[in-house]
C-alpha cells in the first residue's frame, strides 16, 4: 500500500496545525460558525444530534494494522469505544469533542491517516474495489490511479468549493464492486485492443433524492490523460453546476439538464487546452505509485487444500464460513476474506475498539497486514492463505465476527439513521436488526441466497437504498416512522435503480413484509441458483405487489 | 400554543443540551426551562440567539414537548431521540433509549 | 471599511470602485464595468486602462479579445463558498494569459486567501476585520506544499510531476 513520503507527512502536519489554528478560533468566537463550518467540513466534521461526528478517510478502503489499532486507541480515548465503516470506505466516530479533534488528527497523522475532504464540497474519498489487488477477475488494479486522483485531488485551490459534494469510484474489473455507475465520476480501468491501459468515464451518476445512473461520456481514457481530463470535467462543473438549490446541485443534475452528449463535448474543449501541459501522467511517476501496491510476495501453501478440506468437514459452521465469506484469489493457494460486520441482530458496520485491535492482529499474523473497508460495510483480508483460513476463522469467532453471511439477508447496509444523524426521518438500525434476527437461521439464509438489503433512513441515501436488491427508505409521515420498499436495485455492472413497489410500512411490519418478499421469490425462482435480482428482472414487480398488497389494490405511497 | 423549551448543541463539545431556568445549559432534557406563553418563547429565542453568538453553543432550536406528571416528552420523535441517545445497545457502559419514551 | 492587500502590503489611494446605486466613481476614481459594459465600451473606443468585474455566472473567456486594454479584472465571490471565481481566475491565468492586477473582491475571508493566491489572485480587497488583522500580521492559514499545478507560480514539488512547494518568501 502507499507510505508517505517526506512532503505527505509535513503535508498533513500542516494541515493539522491549520486546522487547530482554525478550531481554537472558533471556540475564542473569532471565527463565526458559518464561516467556519464549511472549513470543519473539509476536516471530517460533523455535528449529529447527539454530538459532533468525524470521519476520518481510509483512502481507498485500505489500510494496515498500525492504522487499525490507531484507530481503536481513538474510539477508546475519545470517543465510545467502536466506531463505524461506511458505504464509502471510510470511519466514522459519533462522539468526539471539537476540542480533541486536532489532537485526533495530529495522532492519525503519525500511522498516515486524516480526515481531509471527507465532507465538504470538494471532492470527497476515492474509492474502489475492496477486492483490488487480489481478485481473480481483475484486469489492473485500480488503487495507484485512486491514490493519484486522492493526492491531486488534495487542497486542490479551485476546486475547494464546488456547487456540492463530488465522489469518484474506480474499478478495475468486468465485475463493478464499487458501484461506480452512481458515483459523480465513475473510472472503468481497462486495456484497449492494444493492451495500452485506459479508462472508461462515466460522469453523473449518484443516489439521493434523484438517482441517476452515470452516462459514459469517454470510451477510453489513456492513463496519461486522467488529471487533464478529470481537471476538465471538475472545471466544467464547478462553473455551471447550479448553486441556486442545494437538491439540484450535484453534477447528475449538469448532465440531466445540459444532456449527456454535449456536457461530454464541452468537457473536451476544455480537455483539448489541458491535455498537453503539466498535468499529464509521465509514466514513471505512474509506474512509482503502483509499485507500492506491488501485491506482497506469497509463499506457495498448498498445504492448505488437503487441511481445507478436512477442517471443513469436521465443522459444518467453518465450512458454510469458507463457502459464503471466502473469495477466489489470483493465487490458488490463497483467498480473499470477508469480515462480516453484521452479526445476527448488531449494528451493521459497527466495530468495538478491541474487535478492530483483534483484527489488526489477525491481519499481521495471517493477512501480511493489509485490510480492506468494503463500501457494504465489511472488512476485508485480501490475501489469505487457505492453509491460514482456520485461524482466521478461530480468530473471528473469538471476537464475535465470524458470521457467514457475506452477500446474504442478513449482510444488510445500514446508515445511522435517526438514532445518530441530524438528517434522518427514521431509524435504520433497528430494522436492519430486526431482519437480521428474523433472518438469522444460517440454513434459511443459505436457502434464500445473494440478496443484499439496504437501508437508508432519509432521502439522502446514505444507506444506498437505491441499489439494494432490496431497498428500504425510511419516512416521516405525521410524526412517525414509515418504510418505503424498493425492488431490484443494483450497483454493479448492470447497475439498475430499484422501484418503489407500493404504499410504506410501519416499523412493525417492515419485517413480515420482507418475509413476504422473499417467500414469493422462493415460491417463483427457476431454481435455487436464480437469485432473487435476476429473478425480479424476470418477473417484474407484480407478483411481488400482489403478495404485499393483495390483488385488489396497489398503488404507490 | 403548546409548550417549549430551548435546545441546541454545545461548541466545545457538540452535546445536545438544553436551557434550564437558571439559564444555564443542561444535558437533561428533564432540566428544561418550559416556556408556556408566547412571551416566555421569544425570551427563550432571544436567549439561544446570545447563547449563539457568546460561542457557546451551535444549532439552537425551539421544540415542542408535552409535560405529563412532570416528565416532559418532545412531540418530535428525533428530539425524543436527541434527549435519550440512540435507541439500542451501542457501546458497553452507555444505556439505550428507553422504548417507551421514544414510542410514539 | 474596505482596504485593499497586495503580497507587498495594503495599497492606499486604490482608484477602483465597484458601482451601486449610491456609489459612483467620483475624481480620480475608474469604475469597474460590467463585462457586458466593458465589450461595449471597449468596441467602441480605442481606450485602454479599463477595469471590469467578473461575476459568477460570466463567461470569463469572453475578456480575450481585450485582455491588453485591461487594467484590472476583478472577480467576484459575493458568498465564499461560490467557487467559481476560483475557476475564473484560473483561466484568465492559465488559458487567456492576462498579466495584469487580478482582484478578489466579494466575501474575502482570511481562509480562502491562500486558494485565491495559488489560482492567480494577486489583490485582495477585503472587509472583514479577522481578515485585515491577519493579513497586517502576514499570518495565512496556508499549507506550503502542494499536490497540483495552479495557475501561479511555484516550486517543482518532491517525486511527483502534479507536486508543487511554495516558492521561498522574496
Amino acid at each position: 500500500m502507499y507510505r508517505y513520503d517526506e512532503f505527505d507527512h509535513a503535508f498533513v502536519a500542516e494541515r493539522v496545525a491549520q486546522f487547530r489554528d482554525q478550531v481554537e478560533r472558533r471556540l475564542s468566537g473569532e471565527l463565526a460558525e458559518d464561516a467556519f463550518k464549511p472549513l470543519r467540513l473539509m476536516n471530517g466534521v460533523y455535528l449529529q444530534l447527539h454530538a459532533y461526528m468525524l470521519r476520518i478517510a481510509i483512502p481507498y478502503g485500505t489500510l494496515n494494522s498500525k492504522q487499525m489499532r490507531m484507530l481503536a486507541h481513538v474510539a477508546r480515548t475519545y470517543d465510545r469505544g467502536y466506531g463505524h465503516f461506511t458505504t464509502r470506505q471510510n470511519l466514522q466516530f459519533n462522539w468526539p469533542k471539537l476540542s480533541d479533534m486536532p489532537d485526533v488528527l495530529a495522532e492519525l497523522a503519525t500511522v498516515e491517516m486524516h480526515a481531509i475532504q471527507t465532507s465538504g464540497n470538494c471532492i470527497r474519498n476515492v474509492t474502489a474495489d475492496h477486492f483490488a489487488g487480489a481478485a481473480a477477475d481483475e484486469v489492473a488494479d485500480p488503487r495507484p490511479y485512486a491514490e493519484i486522483l486522492r493526492q491531486w485531488s488534495s487542497v486542490h485551490p479551485e476546486f475547494s468549493f464546488l456547487p456540492r459534494k463530488f465522489k469518484i469510484a474506480v474499478t478495475g474489473a468486468e465485475r463493478d464492486r464499487a458501484a461506480i455507475q452512481v458515483h459523480d465520476i465513475g473510472l472503468h480501468l481497462k486495456k484497449n485492443d492494444k493492451g495500452e491501459i485506459g479508462f472508461a468515464v462515466y460522469v453523473g451518476g449518484g443516489q439521493g433524492r434523484t438517482p441517476m445512473i452515470a452516462k459514459l461520456i469517454k470510451d477510453f481514457l489513456p492513463e496519461e490523460d486522467l488529471l487533464s481530463y478529470t481537471t476538465a470535467v471538475m472545471r466544467v462543473y464547478n462553473l455551471h453546476g447550479r448553486r441556486d438549490n442545494k437538491y439540484k446541485a450535484r453534477i447528475k443534475i449538469l448532465v440531466h439538464e445540459t444532456g449527456a452528449e454535449e456536457l461530454a463535448r464541452q468537457v473536451e474543449v476544455e480537455f483539448a487546452a489541458l491535455k498537453d501541459t503539466e498535468l499529464k501522467l509521465p509514466e514513471a511517476d505512474v509506474a512509482a505509485i503502483t509499485a507500492y501496491f506491488a501485491p506482497p510476495a506469497l509463499p506457495q501453501r498448498a498445504e492448505g487444500w488437503e487441511n481445507l478440506a478436512r477442517w471443513k468437514k469436521a465443522d459444518p459452521a467453518f465450512s458454510r464460513w469458507v463457502h459464503q465469506n471466502v473469495q477466489p484469489h489470483k493465487n490458488p493457494d490463497y483467498g480473499m476474506v470477508t469480515i462480516s460486520l453484521k452479526p445476527i441482530g448488531g449494528i451493521p458496520g459497527d466495530a468495538s475498539d478491541s474487535q478492530m485491535d483483534a483484527v489488526a492482529d489477525i491481519a499481521e499474523e495471517y493477512a501480511f497486514d493489509e485490510i480492506r473497508v468494503s463500501h457494504e460495510q465489511n472488512l476485508i483480508l485480501p490475501h489469505v492463505a487457505l492453509a491460514d483460513l482456520e485461524s482466521v476463522y478461530r480468530g473471528l469467532v473469538a471476537i464475535g465476527l465470524a458470521e457467514a453471511n457475506a452477500g446474504l439477508i442478513t449482510d444488510i447496509i445500514a446508515c445511522p439513521g435517526l438514532d445518530y444523524c441530524a438528517l434522518a426521518n427514521a431509524r435504520s438500525i433497528p430494522v436492519a436488526q430486526e431482519i437480521s434476527r428474523r433472518f438469522g437461521n444460517p440454513e434459511r439464509q443459505a436457502e434464500i441466497g445473494e440478496l443484499k438489503i439496504k437501508i437508508s433512513g432519509c432521502i439522502n441515501a446514505c444507506g444506498h437504498h437505491h441499489v439494494g436488491h432490496i431497498g428500504l427508505l425510511g419516512v416521516e409521515k405525521k410524526g412517525a416512522e414509515l418504510y418505503q420498499i424498493t425492488l431490484g436495485g443494483s450497483g454493479d455492472e448492470h447497475t439498475s435503480i430499484g422501484e418503489i413497489i407500493g404504499r410504506g410500512f410501519e416499523p412493525e411490519k417492515v419485517t413480515d413484509a420482507i418475509e413476504k418478499i422473499v417467500d414469493t421469490y422462493l415460491g417463483l425462482r427457476n431454481d435455487p441458483s436464480e437469485i432473487f435480482l435476476d429473478a425480479y428482472r424476470r418477473v417484474g414487480p407484480q407478483p411481488f405487489k400482489d403478495a404485499l398488497y393483495g390483488d385488489s389494490k396497489a398503488e404507490a405511497a | 400554543m403548546g409548550d417549549k423549551v430551548l435546545t441546541a448543541n454545545r461548541l466545545t463539545d457538540g452535546i445536545a443540551v438544553w436551557l434550564d431556568a437558571n439559564g444555564t445549559w443542561v444535558t437533561s432534557l428533564q432540566d428544561a426551562l418550559v416556556a408556556r406563553h408566547a412571551e416566555a418563547v421569544a425570551a427563550l429565542e432571544a436567549i439561544g440567539k446570545k447563547s449563539y453568538a457568546d460561542n457557546l453553543v451551535v444549532d439552537v432550536a425551539v421544540v415542542d414537548v408535552q409535560e405529563t406528571d412532570g416528565v416532559l416528552w418532545p412531540l418530535r420523535l428525533r428530539e425524543r431521540i436527541r434527549a435519550q441517545g440512540p435507541t439500542m445497545e451501542y457501546a458497553p457502559g452507555y444505556k439505550p433509549a428507553d422504548p417507551a419514551f421514544i414510542a410514539v | 471599511m474596505t482596504r485593499i492587500w497586495r503580497e507587498t502590503g495594503f495599497v492606499d489611494n486604490d482608484p477602483w470602485v465597484i458601482e451601486t446605486e449610491e456609489v459612483k466613481a467620483g475624481e480620480g476614481q475608474k469604475p469597474l464595468l460590467s463585462l457586458e459594459e466593458l465589450v461595449t465600451k471597449a468596441d467602441e473606443s480605442n481606450e485602454v486602462g479599463f477595469g471590469v468585474l467578473i461575476k459568477p455566472a460570466d463567461d470569463v473567456r469572453k475578456l480575450e479579445p481585450y485582455l491588453y486594454r485591461l487594467e484590472l479584472v476583478a472577480v467576484a465571490f459575493p458568498a465564499f463558498n461560490d467557487g467559481r471565481a476560483f475557476s475564473h481566475a484560473s483561466l484568465l491565468r492559465e488559458r487567456l494569459g492576462y498579466t495584469n492586477e487580478l482582484r478578489a473582491v466579494g466575501d474575502v475571508l482570511i481562509d480562502q486567501v491562500p486558494h485565491m493566491l495559488r489560482c492567480g489572485i494577486d489583490s485582495f480587497a477585503v472587509t472583514n476585520e479577522t481578515a485585515i488583522k491577519r493579513l497586517t500580521e502576514k499570518r495565512l492559514p496556508e499549507i506550503p506544499h502542494y499536490y497540483q499545478p495552479t495557475a501561479r507560480d511555484a516550486e517543482p514539488g518532491k517525486s511527483y510531476s502534479w507536486r508543487r512547494q511554495a516558492k521561498p518568501a522574496a
